[in-house]
């Protein structure tokens, strides 16, 4: 095994953290969208506050462990992809803002509220988008890619990437809305969750059949290595959803498992990440450029390894703290100050 | 035409977006250690005015970070989005300062930030500490390595060149490249400065207003007294910072201070021609240049900017003004602070309302001062992206024209937005003042504690 390929470790382990932590925060923001009660939206806008911006060091971790690794990635990838990267850029700022301005004002909601809603779900979007855009593949010519400004569009398949992201944020989010709240709040997001479970899972289909014919992925039939990672991840994915579609109860008496959305949806990563890393290892934008072309030299990613490495289990270390910390059902706000 | 068009429209989103971003920085490292004094001096004295300081600090600098943090996310994205072929080229060394930077700092900020943030009542007062201390370390951490990494792009040492590739060959060499010590320095604690001058001038405005008079008594005191240390300080180290300039980027050295032939006076203004080969108008104090090269009979010239080919000059405008912002605030904030010793050592630092409406005048002079400095770092550096290597016009992501007109326009709109959030954020927040209310400490007191009395 290459250093580059150890790095790949690093990126994919920041992308899980990114996608599963933020994942759930982009989706109740959402949620957030669907609700009208005042009550209930603050109990969900109280459960991301203390938490969006530590999961978002996950997407600059993501980001750096691309361009300081695999540098020829970054230099195609994003100018390639500026708009939905700049659009998501902003959807960032705008709920991140939003919240915090949520949480320490009562009643600026009214209008941040919406902010903060619309803002997740574009950021969730045009994430789904990129990544779409990025299996699809780019045509590079030495160090750029060779396209326009809608090239990522890929004939709309980034858009079916796009929608499918939202409704994996929106069923994480439902998950965790679903562990984390009781009475009406979870009995809504168990509605929701079990709706959009049905939608993710044509979309993820969708996704994965139309791979091919939307861009630049060829198949090559003699590669059967790559058969058994397709197929666990196929029953990961099927098996996350199939429980998620039946585990979020609506009866509040029913006495099933409070966890099971939440683990059936890690599930559905597990198995998402899977089938993708499947596919496209060890290409990264189809069809040029690999993992072992777009690679840092060797004492670059030796640097990587041992300074992100040895600073990676102190922040799994603090980022559990906090969590422990702020552990158990949030409905009921300790307030600093009475 | 359109390449030129491009690269200058790239130029002034970076520059606008760093500049924004950059403003949150220069207010929350300097106020996360008058935190730590706050939290710090509540444990020792268990004087609840530290305590009701500390939370209120706390509300401008949890809005402030937040800025800081999305409006960095946004940077980080944008070296690849309008730069890619610089993120190709130097990825495997500055890419790597900046992995470093958020491994290191960004995550310890803001795993850190919501303890400090929501944490009391959930964690002990050593913890509440301890988180304060883990911010203010992941701040200044966060200082460091992107000085690191605007350092080398400066001064870059250490490394090869691959098929125009910049890769790491020593990377002691890379990271303590000949600008970056002075640099870091210089930046910490112009971003301390900001901050006490922030401080100073919301505990000022409390003063003229005759309200919550013991928080703005101990606020104005620390932070006019750790001015009048570290400015002095900094003009020191600033002029250290002039010290490598003039050593490893001449021309820029040439272009700030504005003259086209050899100069023994030092211009305090001028209207400068970039063609040459001389200036509309220039206003030069004479002796004064050769003073600053260290010769005081008035015989060492400045050297002028035409002993630099055209096409690698930098911008007299930006580089000159730039350095004349940085320099001259500093001898205003320096004056403003001595003066406020002389009122404290007479007395009367409390009750003189015109000293504490020229503070909360002062507000800006510290960002001024930032923003000049950087001004003339970056501008000082082209053509140059990473310095005498790679130049900037052969970095700009290939992009159509209009995208980024789109971002450009939309940047400054939605950051115009958000400045005016936060100002109104901060001033509403201030004119609110602290709780003054019976104050009830969550940190698991033993004992109920006495009423603070209402202040003023």
């Amino acid at each position: 095994m290459k250093l580059s390929d150890a790095w790949m470790i690093f990126v994919f382990l920041a992308l899980t953290m990114y996608i599963i932590l933020d994942g759930y925060d982009l989706g109740i923001g959402v949620l957030t969208l669907l609700d009208r009660d005042d009550s209930r939206r603050r109990a969900m806008y109280e459960q991301v506050s203390w938490t969006w911006d530590g999961n978002e060091s996950w997407l600059v971790l993501l980001a750096l462990a691309l361009w300081s690794g695999l540098p020829l990635v970054t230099g195609v990838a994003l100018p390639a992809l500026y708009i939905p990267l700049i659009l998501m850029l902003w959807s960032l700022i705008a709920r991140g803002v939003a919240l915090e301005l949520i949480d320490q004002h009562k009643g600026w909601h009214r209008f941040w509220g919406p902010v903060f809603g619309i803002g997740s779900l574009l950021a969730g979007f045009c994430q789904g988008v990129a990544f779409g855009a990025l299996v699809a593949g780019f045509n590079t010519h030495g160090t750029s890619f060779v396209g326009g400004p809608f090239t990522f569009l890929h004939h709309g398949y980034a858009i079916l990437t796009g929608l499918t992201a939202v409704a994996l944020y929106v069923v994480a989010g439902c998950a965790f809305v679903y562990l984390k709240s009781d009475g009406e709040t979870r009995r809504r997001a168990a509605r929701t969750g079990r709706i959009t479970v049905l939608v993710l899972a044509a979309g993820t289909a969708a996704s994965w059949l139309l791979a091919s014919p939307a861009g630049l992925v060829v198949l090559h039939p003699g590669e059967t290595a790559r058969l058994p990672v397709w197929i666990v991840g196929a029953v990961v994915l099927g098996g996350g959803l199939l429980v998620a579609s039946r585990s979020f109860s609506v009866d509040p008496d029913a006495h099933r498992s409070v966890r099971a959305p939440g683990l059936s949806t890690l599930a559905v990563y597990a198995g998402g990440l899977l089938l993708a890393g499947g596919l496209l290892y060890p290409s990264l934008i189809p069809p040029d450029i690999t993992v072992h072309a777009a690679a840092s030299p060797h004492t670059t990613l030796l640097f990587l390894m041992i300074g992100v490495g040895a600073c990676i289990p102190i922040i799994l270390t603090y980022q559990a703290y906090a969590y422990w910390v702020f552990r158990g059902k949030s409905t009921v706000k300790q307030e600093a100050t009475t | 035409m359109s390449h030129t068009t491009l690269l200058d429209l790239s130029r002034w989103q970076w520059a606008l977006t760093a500049a924004f971003h950059i403003t949150f920085p220069a207010v929350t490292v300097g106020t996360s250690v008058f935190l730590i004094v706050c939290y710090g001096m509540y444990m020792r004295t268990d004087d609840e005015v530290w305590l009701r300081m500390f939370r209120f600090w706390r509300r401008i600098f949890a809005i402030g970070f937040t800025l800081g943090v999305v409006s960095g996310i946004v940077l980080t994205f944008e070296f690849g989005l309008n730069w890619g072929p610089y993120a190709h080229d130097v990825g495997p060394i500055v890419g790597v300062m900046i992995a470093m930077e958020v491994v290191m700092a960004f995550f310890l900020e803001a795993g850190f930030l919501g303890l400090l943030v929501y944490g009391e009542g959930r964690i002990g007062k050593r913890m509440m500490l301890f988180s304060t201390c883990m911010v203010t370390l992941g701040t200044t951490l966060s200082v460091t390595w992107i000085l690191v990494a605007n350092s080398w792009m400066q001064t870059p040492a250490g490394y090869k060149v691959v098929n125009g590739q910049f890769q790491p060959v020593n990377w002691i060499h890379v990271i303590f490249n000949p600008s970056f010590g002075i640099r870091m320095i210089h930046m910490l604690v112009a971003v301390l400065i900001a901050a006490a001058w922030f401080i100073g001038g919301i505990s000022a405005w409390f003063f003229v207003k005759g309200r919550h008079l013991p928080m703005a008594r101990r606020g104005l005191s620390i932070a006019l007294g750790s001015l009048a240390v570290v400015l002095p300080l900094q003009g020191w180290i600033g002029d250290s910072v002039v010290g490598y300039v003039a050593k490893y980027k001449t021309p820029q050295f040439e272009a700030q201070e504005g003259n086209w032939k050899p100069n023994t006076g030092y211009n305090i203004f001028l209207i400068p021609n970039q063609a040459g080969p001389s200036n509309i108008w220039q206003v030069s104090l004479p002796w004064f240049g050769s003073a600053i090269s260290q010769d005081f009979s008035g015989h060492t010239a400045i050297p002028p900017l035409s002993l630099t080919p055209k096409a690698l000059r930098p911008q007299i405008l930006t580089t000159f003004y730039g350095f004349r912002v940085m320099w001259f605030a500093w001898l205003l904030m320096l004056a403003v602070a001595m003066v406020g010793v002389i009122l404290r050592l007479r007395g009367r630092l409390y009750n003189t309302g015109w000293f504490h409406k020229l503070l909360i005048v002062m507000v800006p002079t510290g960002f001024l001062a930032i923003w000049g400095g950087w001004v003339l770092a970056e501008t000082g550096r082209q053509p140059w992206l990473v310095y005498g290597k790679l130049l900037t016009a052969a970095a700009v992501s290939p992009l159509k024209t209009w995208p980024v007109v789109i971002s450009l326009v939309a940047f400054v709109l939605f950051y115009i937005a958000l400045l005016d959030t936060y100002i109104w954020y901060v001033a509403r927040a201030v004119r609110e003042g602290p709780d003054d209310g019976p104050l009830v400490d969550p940190s698991l007191q033993p004992e109920p504690r006495a009423r603070l009395a209402p202040a003023s």
